[in-house]
């Protein structure tokens, strides 16, 4: 999508930082945001709704000393069930690394990540691949689809790795939700990219999870498909309230969802809430300025 | 999971290939050489034979037995070897596969049972061809042991229904070993590769590597050290070991020690092509490994055994030399001692017959097994003078009546001492036999010297002859039988050995080179069918395609010398044990390291990689570069 026009007619921002450029606005009115607009009860409370994913004080620290990067920098943030929040940010701002740590795919080097309620900052191989099953579901730019399957087998993958049978019934239902029960056996070399998009969202939504993350889901799609794919998760998080954690670099895609966060040199910098494609895409130019 | 391995299977069975042919041969050899083997073991000797003739047919299947019995080891050992680069190839390959089903959800188990299953499947298609293909093969094999004169004409092996059941779990058994530590390593894969490259290949050296390489590297220093210190017959059977588990620990420590030897080729590899081939070598350890690994095994094989057998043969013929003190030699059908006194122009003679005896060894709870055993019956006076005779013990003269010098060397373990009785069996003779004299080791024989009486009346003698003019006794005595000046009779005596030495290297490596030659052009291949982006990204650069085939060839070129190299260290350290333990036993050093074998077989297999790299890469740069590249996001 870089470079391109985004569907209401603005150029898409440029990705790079300029050289030499750091950022380091002051983080008092960034950092307390989250508890002090957004507030939910404490998890702990009886009775109250968790969000499905939080953050706090999550640091991610790469290299060693010498050469130590801070990707993500002290970050607190809760994801509400049943929203969509998009994160951007500049590359090397960490947003990535951001969905990393909270889908416990990354080690956090300091901090606390739960998801759905559980504490997943030291849980075990065998209970984040249990969590992966059950409560996380995950859709990338390039669609990851398992080339030797048919989108059917792809879609009931996640189910069968769990060990269930997966009934074809919740798989053709699936993958109807998503336009494609007249694809259902093809392999993903006969698929559009778009299709294969979708079959992907299929399999991460088969297994009904927390929370749903997407990296530039619409990274690699033209402008119609990635439209598609995107009123679809919308539909998703209206009708069934699905929450969805999203990375994008697309100020269209970061549009449609619910809020948008803004990532600078692992701090969180800024916030909209239902913006519009422009007003995003002027948030994120003054970013990167 | 085993459906998933089914549809991975279907998909992927160009990787497999290779594999697969490797399991079949691997399979059709065992089979094959277990039926042989055990028609070989019950074959009955025909009554109404000569106890020589008996003792020759038995020998003959001992030799096959032996034969096929390396065969089988060596099969097993090669396709495990393999079948485990080819996963561990795949495995590197499917990273990114492997990461996303972790990511949907897959548990280390499951990713293993995945790879397990498939392996599973390539045994069970290996087995049920290798079944087929074993068939032909034992006829084959029937025909060159035959051929060798291990077996008489006519000999077959015959079908057994069992050995169904045995192919069948050497197929899956070999797969399933193959992919032990390549399943392991792909339950390491994290879920986070799926999304971005990880850097794999930073970590071709695993902690197994490292230990299982250290253990083998460990094991053949400690043999290394043995060899000098055991000496004499022991250390023959332990030298040779010594380039198994050498080449091994090469083999395991493949991508430490591969670009530690590439190092010095950037002194030869010069301007851009060069470089570029040079910095593939390196950058891609695990390439590199996986192609050098098979012709480090090769040549470690093919020159070592080559070698033990070179130095051997080399050192018996000198052994002769050195003990034969006669001008001529003398082979008559039958005594014809009396008419040689006679003959003008001659000096000292010693007669010397070949007697076959029974002799009773120990088997190990209190009995007696006879085991039929050669010796040579001589005058010792006569014998000593014709011959050199470092008697170690004893005293050679007093070889008369129910006596026997005998080398310790034949049986180490039963410490033959000077006073010793030998129970035996001997036609007419007594039973048994009192230790006059201890002989020197030897390789070339005899082990058992018994006096003149036991002489038969009949059959073949032999007459070392010492004369003022050899060539006028030589041809006064041509009508007593043949005639060979010495030397000629000592080259003869050794180019007898070296050819019957050269007929079970030829089937021995001539499966291993099978094998081999499989598993580079497996690797070539398996890596050229990953490299169409890499080749693109050159072309787009502005190499020619020409170019891009030059440096892959380069590339492939210096890989083989590599593996050349390693693997004829690995034979180094074998023949440099056989030649100590040689000299240790008979004072003679005489290491014989075949060049001509190992410029061939560096040659053939330059020709075989150069070729399918050439094809492969020619193949893979059909497509116009900047369709690849385009294509890759």
């Amino acid at each position: 999508m870089e470079g391109s026009k985004t569907p209401d007619g603005t150029a898409s921002p440029t990705r790079k930082m300029p050289a030499g450029v750091t950022d380091r606005r002051p983080r008092a009115g960034w950092n307390g945001y989250v508890d002090s607009k957004v507030s939910y009860p404490p998890v702990e409370a009886p009775g109250a709704v968790a969000p499905a994913v939080e953050l706090h004080g999550v640091t991610r620290v790469y290299g060693a000393r010498g050469a130590a990067v801070r990707a993500l920098d002290g970050v607190d943030i809760s994801f509400p069930v049943g929203s969509w929040t998009a994160v951007m940010g500049p590359s090397g701002s960490g947003k990535s690394t951001l969905l990393h740590c909270a889908a416990g795919l990354e080690r956090v080097t300091a901090g606390r990540v739960r998801v759905a309620g559980r504490d997943i900052t030291d849980a075990s191989d065998a209970e984040l691949t249990r969590l992966r099953r059950t409560v996380m579901g995950f859709v990338f730019q390039s669609f990851n689809l398992i080339g030797s399957l048919t989108a059917e087998q792809n879609v009931a993958m996640p189910l069968r790795l769990a060990g269930r049978r997966p009934p074809r019934q919740v798989v053709r239902d699936v993958l109807a939700a998503v336009d494609l029960a007249d694809r259902a056996r093809h392999r993903p070399a006969e698929l559009s990219g778009g299709q294969q998009q979708r079959v992907a969202i299929a399999r991460a939504m088969v297994t009904r999870p927390a929370v749903l993350f997407a990296d530039e889901p619409t990274g690699a799609l033209d402008t119609r498909s990635a439209r598609t794919v995107l009123s679809m998760l919308r539909a998703m998080v209206d009708t069934s309230g699905q929450t969805i954690v999203m990375v994008t670099h697309d100020p269209a895609a970061a549009a449609s969802a619910d809020r948008v966060v803004f990532l600078g040199d692992g701090r969180l910098v800024d916030r909209l809430d239902r913006p519009s494609t422009r007003q995003v895409a002027d948030r994120l130019a003054r970013w990167e300025e | 999971m085993l459906g998933m391995s089914w549809s991975t299977f279907r998909d992927r069975w160009p990787t497999f290939v290779g594999a697969i042919v490797t399991v079949c041969l691997g399979v059709a050899l065992v089979q094959s050489s277990l039926l042989t083997l055990v028609s070989a073991a019950t074959a009955t000797v025909p009554p109404g034979l000569s106890p020589a003739e008996e003792r020759a047919l038995r020998d003959g299947y001992a030799g096959a037995l032996s034969l096929l019995g390396m065969t089988l080891g060596l099969s097993v050992f090669v396709a495990v070897f393999i079948v485990s680069s080819t996963f561990a190839f795949t495995v590197a390959q499917r990273r990114r596969d492997l990461a996303l089903l972790r990511l949907t959800g897959a548990g280390r188990g499951q990713v293993r049972t995945l790879l397990v299953g498939e392996a599973l499947l390539l045994g069970t298609v290996g087995s049920a061809l290798g079944a087929l293909v074993g068939l032909p093969v034992m006829r084959l094999q029937a025909a060159m042991l035959c051929g060798f004169g291990f077996v008489p004409a006519g000999f077959a092996g015959q079908w057994r229904s069992w050995v169904l059941a045995v192919s069948a779990g050497t197929g899956v058994g070999i797969a399933v070993l193959g992919v032990l530590a390549a399943s392991r390593r792909a339950s390491r894969v994290r879920p986070l590769e799926a999304l971005r490259d990880v850097g794999g290949a930073a970590r071709v050296m695993t902690a197994a590597r490292w230990v299982v390489g250290t253990i083998f590297l460990a094991g053949s220093v400690a043999l290394l050290v043995l060899v000098p210190a055991l000496g004499g017959e022991a250390a023959l059977p332990l030298s040779i070991f010594v380039s198994f588990t050498l080449v091994t620990a090469f083999a395991v420590l493949a991508p430490l020690v591969v670009p530690l030897v590439s190092w010095p080729f950037g002194l030869v590899f010069r301007g851009r092509l060069g470089t570029l081939a040079h910095a593939n070598l390196r950058a891609d350890v695990r390439r590199s490994a996986s192609t050098a690994a098979p012709i480090m095994v090769l040549v470690a094989f093919v020159v070592g055994m080559a070698g033990t057998m070179g130095t051997l043969t080399e050192a018996s013929r000198q052994e002769v030399a050195r003990d034969l003190r006669a001008d001529l030699v003398l082979d008559a059908d039958r005594p014809v001692g009396a008419r040689l006194a006679g003959v003008p122009g001659i000096g000292a003679v010693s007669e010397e017959a070949p007697v076959v005896f029974d002799l009773a060894l120990d088997d190990g709870d209190g009995g007696l097994s006879y085991e039929a055993t050669d010796g040579l019956a001589v005058d010792p006076a006569a014998y000593a003078r014709t011959h050199r005779t470092a008697v170690t013990a004893g005293d050679l003269a007093d070889l008369r009546g129910a006596s026997i010098a005998v080398s310790p060397g034949y049986a180490p373990e039963l410490r033959w001492r000077v006073g010793d009785t030998l129970p035996v069996r001997l036609d007419g003779g007594p039973d048994r036999l009192r230790v006059v004299a201890l002989l020197p080791d030897t390789l070339a024989g005899p082990y058992f010297l018994l006096p003149p009486e036991f002489m038969p009346d009949a059959g073949p003698r032999r007459y070392a002859v010492q004369a003022a003019d050899p060539p006028a006794v030589a041809g006064r005595l041509a009508a007593l039988g043949q005639v060979t000046g010495a030397e000629q009779w000592i080259d003869a005596y050794a180019d007898d050995q070296q050819r019957q030495s050269l007929d079970v290297m030829v089937a021995l490596l001539g499966m291993a080179m099978l094998y081999t030659v499989l598993a580079m052009v497996n690797a070539v291949v398996i890596s050229a069918s990953d490299r169409r982006g890499e080749f693109a990204t050159a072309r787009v650069t502005g190499l020619t395609r020409g170019q891009v085939v030059r440096a892959a060839l380069g590339e492939s070129l210096a890989v083989v010398v590599i593996g050349v190299l390693l693997g004829a260290l690995a034979a180094a350290g074998t023949v440099a044990g056989i030649a100590f333990a040689v000299e240790d036993m008979i004072g003679i050093s005489a290491a014989s390291p075949p060049w001509g074998l190992l410029g061939a077989v560096a040659l053939g297999a330059a020709l075989v990689v150069g070729a399918a790299s050439v094809l492969t890469t020619l193949a893979a740069t059909r497509t116009p570069a900047i369709r690849l590249v385009a294509a890759r996001e």
